[in-house]
Order: C-alpha cells, then structure tokens, then sequence
C-alpha cells in the first residue's frame, strides 16, 4: 500500500557511522518543483518593465496580486517593516508548500507529494524555528532574545524551551500528518470504490431489463397486428434480458469501472488534495508568520 | 497470543486510537468554528481578520488528532 504514498522505494546506505536514508520518490518530486518554481521566478522577473510607468505583462501583474493576497491575508496583523521584510520568505514558502502539496494530484505513476515525507516538512519546520531566532535577534538584539525565554520567571526556562521544541514539532508534523492521511484516504479508498462498482454491476443489468420490458409495452401499445408487436416486444425484452444477464455484466464491467473511477477520483482528489492542500499549505504559512511575529515583538 | 490476534488487536488499537483522538479536534473546531461565525455576523467587516485567526485557531486545536492520526498509521504499519 505504501507505493501510492511512495514509501516504499527507500535507498539506505551507510557513510561511517551514520545510517543515510534517500527517498528518491521526494527527492526528484521536490526537486523537480524547486526548478520548476525557480524556472517560473526568472520568466515573470524578465518581464518586469525597465520603465516603471510602463505598464507590466500580465504575468507581473498575477505575481502582484498574490504578493498583495499575502501581504494583507496571512501578515495582516503585523507592524509594517517586519511585514515587508518577511513578505518574500513567506511567499516563497506559501508557493513552495502548496506546489509540494498539489503535486499528489499529477496523474504521475509513483508520484509523491514531497510533503507526505517528515523529513521535508520537519526540515520546513526548522527552517521557520531558525527564522524565529534570527527575527528576534534582528529585532530585539540578542540579549533581549535570550532574556525573552527567562520570562514571566527565570524558572519557566525549561517550560519555554519544551514549549519551543514541541511547537516545531507540531509544526512540521501537522503538514506532514494532514497530507500523509489525505494520501493513505486516497490510496484506501480508490480501490474499495472500484471494487463496490465491480461487484454492483447488476445494477445496470437490471436497469437493462427495465429498459427491455420498456421497450416490449411500447411496442404493444403502437402495433396494428397487436399480437405479432406484441410478441415481438416480450422477444425483445427477453433479448435483452438474457444479453443483460449473460454477456453485459462482463462487457460493461470496464466502461462502468471507468466512469465510477474517474468520478471517484476527481471528487477525492479535490478535496484530499486541493482542498486540503490548499489549506494546510496556508496553515503552515500562517503559523510560521506567527511564530516569527511573536519572537520578534 | 498467534499472529492473527496481534494483527487484530493492532486494527482494533488504530481505530479506537484514531477515533477517540478524533473527538478532542472535532468538539474544538466547533467551537472555534461557531465562535467566528458568530463574530463574523456580529462584525462583518472583521471577517478576514477573523478567518485568518479561525484557521490558526482550527490548525492548532487539530494538532492532537493529527498526533493520533500518526500513532494509528504508526500501529498498523510500523510497529
């Protein structure tokens, strides 16, 4: 099961002492996004017009709207300058963590999204953790940053170091459990889908012989020779009946497979990964914005 | 104990993990959820404010069943 949560191709190899651990899978996923994020960053910086009373091509423009989405929805609260100096950082992390999360959705055999990999979304955690000890020492000076974990009282000293701690924790682990279960919800699901429409098939063989004893009544009631018509609608329906019976179930198995899968698969992909994705990416923003802001005020 | 109980005990184990760590979250969310709607009616023009704080809100109350969702994986297919 743990190949559609691309857990299951794992290179392990040991360097000295120190057991080494590759995930292919997140490795080129991410990877690959980070050049595709970087190619796209180029492109729409090209266009930026050397004139600023030009007016820029569009994709400048669509760059603009975001960057304002972010600077008034996700650093909203926060006191001017530290809102423009984090806006980049947190645009960029926003942009990153929701690729990574809408990648579980390219119909890709073996596709991951990096996120559903701790190790990425801790290493996202750290790098917000990092961030708050630079803020902070930027903002307040590094002994105000070391007196802010002796408050209220010197002896909280261990309490707000735990409290540091499981807050990076919970951090990176929320992202990497929320798209992990949307993924195995997926992988568990998909299948026992496909197999209730495989087993509930004689549904539309019924509906079929619906459709024949349908077919023998209105044959009835439009004949002349009303006994002949008549005949000939119940052969009909019996027709199809044995045809709906016998053959249907098995030529109409995939067809309904398809239908029901491609169903399936677009309503739980739209909300495990989009929606989902869309959300946790912004949580996770939001939360290391506010993390930031509360080290460096 | 043969290897067909374990097995059974660990599904048995995953689901009332998961589903006991589920009500904490859920009852929480709620409130957080018919809280800022109520706020919201109340002021409308703080809603993006609102909503940005109901999700933070929501993200932290569900950390416990994210953690309980990763000890149920945890049991069924790690250990």
């Amino acid at each position: 099961m743990f190949a559609t949560v691309g857990k299951d191709l794992v290179f392990r190899f040991r360097v000295g002492p120190i057991l080494l651990a590759l995930n292919p899978v997140t490795l080129g996923t991410a990877g690959g996004l980070l050049l595709i994020i970087v190619g796209l960053a180029l492109w729409i910086r090209r266009g930026i017009p050397k004139d600023p009373e030009d007016t820029p091509p569009r994709r400048v423009v669509l760059l603009l709207t975001f960057l304002e989405f972010v600077e008034n929805q996700v650093l909203g609260g926060m006191a001017k300058g530290l809102r423009r100096s984090l806006l980049p950082l947190i645009a960029t992390l926003f942009i990153y963590v929701l690729s990574c999360n809408l990648s579980s959705i390219l119909p890709i055999p073996g596709m991951a999204a990096p996120t559903q990999d701790l190790n990425v979304t801790l290493g996202l955690a750290l790098l917000v953790y990092l961030l708050t000890h630079i803020y902070g020492i930027r903002t307040k000076g590094g002994l105000r940053h070391v007196k802010s974990y002796l408050e209220p009282i010197p002896v909280m000293l261990p309490m707000n170091l735990i409290g540091d701690m499981g807050r990076t924790i919970s951090h990176g682990f929320r992202l990497f459990g929320n798209i992990l279960g949307g993924a195995i919800m997926l992988a568990v699901t998909f299948p026992i889908l496909v197999d209730l429409s495989l087993r509930f098939r004689w549904i539309l063989g019924i509906l079929l012989i619906l459709l024949g004893l349908g077919m023998a009544a209105v044959f009835r009631r439009w004949g002349n020779r009303r006994a002949f018509h008549m005949a000939a609608g119940v052969a009909t329906g019996v027709a199809i009946l044995l045809v709906a019976h016998v053959w249907l179930p098995l030529l109409w198995a995939t067809p309904l497979v398809l239908v029901l899968g491609t169903v399936a698969g677009f309503v739980l992909n739209g909300f495990f990964g989009v929606f989902a994705g869309v959300i946790q990416a912004l949580v996770f923003t939001l939360l290391a914005a506010s993390y930031i802001q509360v080290a460096a005020e | 104990m043969g290897p067909e109980l374990v097995q059974g005990l660990k599904y048995l184990a995953a689901g009332i993990c998961m589903g006991i760590g589920a009500i904490g979250p859920a009852l929480g969310e709620g409130r957080i959820g018919a809280s800022a709607l109520e706020s919201m009616a109340r002021q409308p023009e703080m809603a993006n404010t609102l909503l940005r704080n109901m999700i933070i809100a929501d993200a932290i109350a569900e950390t416990t069943g994210i953690y309980s969702l990763l000890v149920s994986i945890m049991i069924l297919f790690v250990v």
